[in-house]
């Protein structure tokens, strides 16, 4: 059977990209490009299917209602940006040098980084239970990763970016600093190293993990009930922590995909029902520039971060108090 | 440098190896088809497409790691080894069944291939900038060499006393001289050199960034001629009575047929979706993997039509049951990648 996704990427890297790469001499990278371009297609095809269910979600039950929606679509340019592949490409150019350097001094140095299947042999030949595995794995890495974001002062200083939305909807998934951005690419690195990921063997599983978290910031008035808030990240479980008393150096409900990790490390909170959003403490212009204008202001607040040296800024002051 | 996991079956296995065979194991078939089989690395799908040559059907995947990409058939043809390059592991197979034997970890086995003697097994590490000499018979590293950047195809001299490696991220050629594990030269030869073989004295070297392949003189690397093929020249393989070489074109979508004496052309086959490796069967036609189609091109070159078969995603390396009387027969020579 021939699958639709792989179709389009080859017509993309035959097309498009390798005419591209051969025109301007960067013709040794196109086994690699075609890596990006399955990414691009996957991409686009999970903004498209998040948007066909997301959509009609906050048209039906909308937790807030606004009559200006201009600030959403800055988030939309952060969705396109980071899931139809520039993000990646960029991220993959800036590393590809730097994870040459490392792995090979790491070989040199007699360690050659293991992947999960050698760990556990069983694992091989059983794609999709190796995936939940490489999920868990990764979702409790992510749950530290932005657990550090929020405790660790000069990071929240660019993570409050993605807090400051007010207008929280599910294009606000990938509204995030691009140094934050960085600090992730490089905190998963560190992971890949420990036991190898490949989520191009897993494409359409990883779109229904990114489908999860997009999800979970829709501005829409659901619940998986009791026990589902507790098995999956829900819009209400994740609302809670972009809860305007929530943001800043401690808060709740950190868990990505899973709320499990909130649960074992006392972070949960399942009491609150749909709060409004946002960092009040954070740069106006975090919550309602454009693009670059966030960017910047991210920028200006680590430096004010770096310069004073303050534990918290003055709206994180009520962090610990959950919204 | 290696794990302590035996590779092969009758090497005492230890456990890890051995389960993970067994792993692959699961649900495969052991017997051959009876016209033999084709041995298909699905780069983009960690995975092995076995497929039976009479009925041109896959008949089942086998598992790796990550990134199975190109192979070599052991210093006695026994086993075939696979290079999965992200998963740093070399697994053996059966090369007449496709059944899983076992696995060496090894660090970014992309390209590999061993030498004419069968005593080297070189190995191109495109991913971590090193070309690896390995003991074929232990697998001991015996010596590394750092070259930047993206070593990528290889070939060996006649004798076994060099191995060339392409360089594609540096426009080169490098030259190893396996009796002093010294670099004998290094050369830039053109743009983004990719496939590379072993012709009547020369070096034949397709660049991928140029439009055809560069003849190179392999005493000290010196570029002494061009022929013009097509844009994006990637694969360069001989067919086993030597009369024809072929070189598959990426960005122009062709496959090349020169004169395996002259190097004149005779023929040019539109061939689309990434043509990349070949392998001879006996009837005459060309087994070819097409990386962006999932498929593999049989294709009959008296004519240029062809068959396509779908395997795995992103279709790399391709070994052919039969080509296992062509190694009995005439050695490495005779498998598609080397000349005498």
């Amino acid at each position: 059977m021939i699958d639709p996704f792989m179709a389009l990427a080859g017509r993309l890297q035959g097309e498009i990209v390798i005419p591209l790469l051969y025109r301007f001499g960067w013709m040794q990278w196109e086994d690699i490009a075609f890596g990006w371009s399955l990414f691009a297609v996957y991409g686009f095809f999970q903004v498209l299917a998040t948007w066909a269910v997301c959509m009609p979600l906050e048209a039906w039950r909308p937790v807030e209602r606004w009559t200006n929606r201009r600030v959403v679509l800055t988030d939309m340019a952060y969705t396109l940006i980071a899931r139809v592949g520039l993000l990646p490409l960029v991220t993959f150019v800036a590393f590809y040098q730097v994870q040459v350097w490392v792995n090979g001094w790491i070989v040199d140095h007699g360690w050659i980084p293991p992947d999960l299947e050698l760990l556990i042999p069983p694992l091989l030949g059983h794609p999709v239970i190796t995936f939940f595995v490489y999920a868990v794995i990764l979702d409790f890495a992510d749950y530290w990763r932005h657990r550090l974001s929020h405790i660790v002062p000069s990071w929240y200083a660019l993570h409050s970016l993605h807090h400051a939305q007010r207008q929280m909807t599910f294009w606000s998934d990938d509204r995030n600093h691009l140094l934050d951005d960085f600090i992730s690419a490089l905190w998963f690195g560190f992971i890949a190293l420990l036991i190898g990921i490949s989520p191009f063997q897993f494409p359409l599983l990883v779109l229904l993990l990114r489908f999860v978290e997009s999800l979970s910031h829709a501005n829409a008035r659901v619940s998986f009930g009791w026990l589902g808030d507790r098995l999956l990240v829900s819009p209400r479980f994740h609302r809670a922590h972009h809860g305007v008393l929530a943001a800043g150096r401690q808060s709740c409900n950190y868990g990505a995909v899973l709320p499990w990790w909130d649960m074992i490390f006392g972070t949960a909170d399942f009491s609150r029902d749909f709060v409004p959003t946002g960092d009040p403490g954070a740069p106006e212009a975090l919550a309602s520039g454009g693009y670059l204008a966030q960017q910047s202001a991210g920028l200006r607040a680590l430096a004010v971060r770096f310069r004073r040296a303050r534990p918290a800024p003055a709206g994180s002051s009520r962090a610990g108090i959950p919204g | 440098m290696q794990s302590d996991i035996p590779l092969l079956r009758r090497r005492s296995i230890l456990a890890g190896g051995a389960a993970l065979a067994a792993a692959g194991r699961a649900g495969a078939v052991p017997v051959a088809p009876t016209g033999g089989i084709a041995i298909v690395m699905n780069s983009a799908g960690a995975s092995i497409s076995i497929v039976d040559m009479a009925s041109h059907r896959q008949i089942r995947e086998v598992p790796v790691l990550r990134e199975p990409h190109h192979w070599t058939l052991s210093p006695d043809g026994t086993e075939l080894w696979v290079g999965d390059a992200a998963g740093n592991a070399m697994f053996a197979l059966d090369p007449t069944t496709g059944t899983p034997l076992g696995h060496r970890v090894l660090a970014d086995p992309y390209q590999l291939w061993v030498s004419p003697d069968g005593t080297r097994l070189t190995i191109n590490a495109l991913r971590l900038n090193h070309v690896d000499v390995y003991d074929a018979a232990t697998l001991a590293l015996v010596h590394r060499f750092d070259e930047s950047s993206m070593p990528s195809h290889l070939t060996y001299a006649p004798d076994s006393s060099m191995v060339y490696s392409t360089l594609q991220g540096s426009d080169g050629v490098v030259a190893i001289d396996l009796t002093r594990n010294k670099v004998a030269w290094r050369t830039r030869v053109g743009p983004v050199p990719a496939g590379i073989i072993w012709h009547r004295d020369r070096l034949l070297v397709a660049l991928m960034n140029g439009d055809g392949v560069a003849v190179v003189d392999p005493t000290d690397g010196a570029v002494v001629g061009h022929i013009h093929t097509g844009k994006g020249a990637h694969i360069i393989q001989i067919s086993p009575d030597r009369r024809v070489i072929y070189v598959g074109n990426r960005v122009a979508g062709t496959l090349d047929a020169l004169d395996g004496t002259t190097l004149r052309p005779l023929a040019r086959y539109t061939l689309t979706g990434g043509p990349d490796c070949i392998a001879f069967a006996p009837d005459g036609k060309l087994w070819i993997s097409r990386r962006w189609r999932d498929s593999l091109a049989v294709m009959d070159p008296a004519n240029g039509a062809f068959d396509l078969i779908p395997v795995g995603r992103s279709p790399h390396g391709v070994f052919l049951s039969p080509m296992l009387k062509l190694f009995a027969d005439e050695g490495r020579a005779g498998l598609g990648f080397a000349s005498v």
